[in-house]
C-alpha cells in the first residue's frame, strides 16, 4: 500500500484556470461581476424573505382560526400536519426557484463576460 | 448479565447489542471498500471533489442527521406538541439559508475548511487562529449530545451502563477515521443517511398497520399534554428558529461536504438534494413524536421522552416482530451517533492537524484522537439534556460565530479582519455566557438566557460591521480579486456553452 504524504492545503487550494483571472481586470468587468454579486444577494435576500413571511403566516393562520387547528385530516390534527408536513414542499419550491434564477443570473454574467472579451 | 441500576431495560438486550454490532461492521466493510480508493493526498481531506451529487447529498444528509434528529425531536414533540415542530422545520430550512446564501461561493472560494476561507477572503492569520478556534468549540460542543444519544440508546436498549455506549461509538469513529480519511466517510455517510431513513420508515409502517387493526386514532388524543408544560412563547419559538436557520451554514461538518463538489452549481443541485432527503426524512420523527403523544404518553411523565423512538416499536407491536422493529431503531440511532461523530471529526481533525500540528497524515490521525477524547470526557462529567434542545444550543453558538464571518464576508466589501475576531469573539462569548449561565440555573433559566440567539446573533453581526467600518484601512487590498472568484461562474470562456 502506497503512503501518501499530506502536506496542508492551506491557503486558496488551486488557482483558477479560467477566465475568471481576466475578465476582472478591466473596470468594465468589475462592473459586470459587481452587479452579479448585487443580483445573487437580492435573489438570495427576496427567496429568503419570501419563505420567512409564508412559514410566519402559518402560525398567524393557525390563530387566526381557532377551528381549522381542531379539524382533522385522515385521522391527524390539522396545525400538526401544516407545521409538520406543509412547511417542507415550501422549503422544496423556494430552493428550487431560486436555483434557476441564479443559474440565470449566472449565464448572463457569462454571455456579458464573454462578449467583453470578444470585443478585446 | 450485570444491569447498571439505570431503570428496567425495555428491549430485550441481545438485540440492542446485535443492532450495534451490525451498525459497526457494515461501517467498517464500507469503509474498508472507501479506503482502497483512498490514495491521493486530496483523499484524505475531501475526496477529491469527484463524489456525485446524489452520492454527496445522502452523505450530508447521513452526516447531518445526529442523535437530535434520530431521537431527539420525536422526544421533543412528545413533550411539547407542535411548538417543537419548529425543530424539523428548522434544521431543514437551514439548508435553504445555505443554498441561498453560502453554497456555490463557499466552493468557488477553493477553500477546504472554514478557517481557510477566512484566512483567503481577510488575508490574515490572526482571523483564521480565531476562526478555528471557534470551528472547535462548535465541533466539541456537538459531539457531546451525539455521545449522551449513544449514552442513552444502550442504557435503554442493553442495560448496560451509559458509559459504555459513548465509548463505543468514540472508538469505532476514530478508528475509522484514522483508516480511510474522508473518502471513505463518503461512502459510509451515504449509506447511514438510507439506513436511518429506513429504520425510522419500516418500524413506523408497522406500528400504522397494528394501530389500524386496533382501531382508529383518537385524533383528540394528540392534544394531550403529558408534561403540563406551559407551551413556548412567540420569543421561543422565533428565538430557536434564529439559532437553527443560521446555524446550520456555520456547522463545520456540513460545509466541508461542499468542496467535494466540482463546481458551484453543483454544490447548489446537491443542496437542492439535501432539501429533498432532509423534508422526507423529518416527517418520520414527527410521526414517532404524534404518535407517541397519542399511545404511549407515560414515556414523557417517565422521563425516557428521547427513547421514544427506541421504544415504540416494542410497546405497540409486541412479540417477535416487535423485537426485530426495535433492532432495526437502534440500528439506525447508532448510525446516527456515528456519522454524525465521524463528521464532526474528520473536519475538527482537518482544522487542528492544519493549525497546530504542521498538517501531516500522522498530525491528522493524532488530531481525531484529540477531536474524540474531549467530548467524550465532557460527556461522562455532564448530564443529557433533552437532545434536541442541547442541540438547538449549539446552533445558536455557530450562528452567533461563524454564521456572521462567512455571511458578511461572502457579500460584503467592507469585512475587515478585526472586525471579524471582534465580531467572533463578541458572539461567543455572550453566546457561550448564556449556556453556562443557562447550565447553572437549571431549570429557572429565563427564557431569554435559555434560547439566547434572538439577541446573542444580531448582536454579533453589529459589532462585526461597526468594528470593521472603524477599521476601513484593514479591508484586504486583494477584495476585488476574491470577491470575483467567490461570484462568478467556473465555466472557462473559450469553450462557450
Amino acid at each position: 500500500m502506497t503512503r501518501v504524504r499530506v502536506t496542508a492545503p492551506r491557503s486558496v487550494a488551486r488557482p483558477a484556470v479560467d477566465f475568471r483571472g481576466t475578465a476582472e481586470e478591466s473596470a468594465v468587468g468589475q462592473v459586470f461581476v459587481r452587479s452579479l454579486i448585487r443580483s445573487q444577494l437580492r435573489l438570495a435576500l427576496v427567496v429568503a424573505g419570501g419563505f420567512v413571511l409564508i412559514v410566519g403566516a402559518f402560525p398567524l393562520l393557525l390563530a387566526a382560526f381557532p377551528g381549522l387547528a381542531e379539524s382533522t385530516v385522515a385521522g391527524i390534527p390539522f396545525d400538526w400536519l401544516l407545521l409538520g408536513a406543509g412547511i417542507y414542499p415550501v422549503t422544496g419550491i423556494s430552493a428550487w426557484l431560486y436555483m434557476r434564477s441564479a443559474a440565470r443570473n449566472e449565464a448572463r454574467y457569462r454571455d456579458l463576460a464573454r462578449d467583453l472579451s470578444g470585443d478585446r | 448479565m450485570i444491569l447498571a441500576g439505570t431503570g428496567d431495560c425495555a428491549v430485550n438486550p441481545a438485540v440492542g447489542i446485535t443492532a450495534f454490532a451490525a451498525v459497526t461492521a457494515a461501517t467498517a466493510v464500507i469503509g474498508f471498500y472507501g479506503l482502497r480508493i483512498s490514495r491521493t493526498t486530496g483523499d484524505f481531506y475531501v475526496a477529491s471533489r469527484t463524489v456525485p451529487p446524489w452520492w454527496n447529498a445522502s452523505a450530508i444528509g447521513g452526516e447531518y442527521l445526529s442523535a437530535a434528529s434520530f431521537l431527539g425531536v420525536a422526544g421533543l414533540i412528545l413533550l411539547s406538541g407542535t411548538d417543537a415542530l419548529w425543530f424539523p422545520v428548522g434544521y431543514t430550512a437551514g439548508y435553504l439559508m445555505l443554498l441561498l446564501f453560502v453554497a456555490a461561493p463557499l466552493r468557488r472560494s477553493g477553500a477546504y475548511t472554514i478557517p481557510d476561507f477566512t484566512e483567503a477572503r481577510l488575508d490574515s492569520r490572526s482571523a483564521r487562529l480565531v476562526t478555528s478556534l471557534a470551528v472547535v468549540i462548535v465541533g466539541w460542543l456537538y459531539i457531546v449530545p451525539q455521545l449522551h444519544g449513544a449514552a442513552l440508546t444502550i442504557r435503554t436498549t442493553t442495560g448496560l451502563p451509559s458509559w459504555v455506549g459513548s465509548t463505543a461509538v468514540v472508538v469505532v469513529v476514530v478508528l475509522t477515521v484514522v483508516a480511510g480519511g474522508m473518502r471513505s466517510i463518503t461512502f459510509v455517510q451515504a449509506f447511514q443517511y438510507w439506513l436511518k431513513l429506513t429504520a425510522l420508515a419500516v418500524p413506523l409502517v408497522f406500528i400504522l398497520l397494528v394501530l389500524r387493526d386496533n382501531g382508529a386514532p383518537a385524533a383528540a388524543a394528540a392534544d394531550v399534554n403529558p408534561t403540563g408544560l406551559a407551551p413556548a412563547g412567540p420569543y421561543q419559538n422565533i428565538s430557536l428558529l434564529v439559532a437553527l436557520l443560521f446555524g446550520t451554514l456555520g456547522l463545520p461538518h456540513v460545509l466541508v461536504r461542499f468542496y467535494t463538489n466540482p463546481d458551484g452549481h453543483s454544490a447548489r443541485r446537491t443542496t437542492l438534494i439535501v432539501l429533498g432527503l432532509l423534508s422526507v426524512f423529518y416527517l418520520f420523527p414527527t410521526a414517532y413524536g404524534l404518535v407517541g403523544r397519542m399511545f404511549a404518553p407515560g414515556l414523557a411523565q417517565a422521563g425516557q421522552a428521547d427513547a421514544v423512538v427506541l421504544l415504540l416499536p416494542g410497546r405497540l407491536i409486541g412479540g417477535p416482530a416487535g423485537e426485530l422493529m426495535s433492532a432495526f431503531v437502534v440500528a439506525g440511532a447508532f448510525a446516527a451517533f456515528l456519522s454524525t461523530t465521524s463528521g464532526l471529526v474528520v473536519s475538527l481533525a482537518g482544522v487542528i492537524s492544519q493549525d497546530v500540528l504542521g498538517g501531516s497524515v500522522r498530525g491528522f490521525r493524532l488530531a481525531a484522537l484529540v477531536s474524540a477524547a474531549v467530548p467524550l470526557a465532557v460527556a461522562f462529567i455532564t448530564d443529557s439534556l433533552a437532545l434536541a434542545g442541547s442541540v438547538g444550543l449549539v446552533f445558536a453558538f455557530t450562528a452567533s460565530t461563524i454564521c456572521p464571518v462567512l455571511l458578511l464576508g461572502i457579500w460584503w466589501r467592507g469585512l475587515t479582519d478585526a472586525g471579524a475576531i471582534a465580531g467572533m469573539a463578541t458572539g461567543g462569548l455572550l453566546c457561550g455566557g448564556a449556556m453556562v449561565a443557562g447550565a447553572a440555573l437549571g431549570a429557572g433559566t429565563p427564557v431569554w438566557l435559555a434560547q439566547p440567539a434572538a439577541w446573542t446573533v444580531p448582536a454579533a453581526f453589529a459589532v462585526m460591521v461597526l468594528t470593521s467600518r472603524a477599521t476601513k484601512s484593514r479591508v484586504p487590498h486583494t477584495i476585488t480579486k476574491v470577491m470575483t472568484r467567490l461570484h462568478t461562474p467556473e465555466r472557462p470562456l473559450a469553450t462557450g456553452r
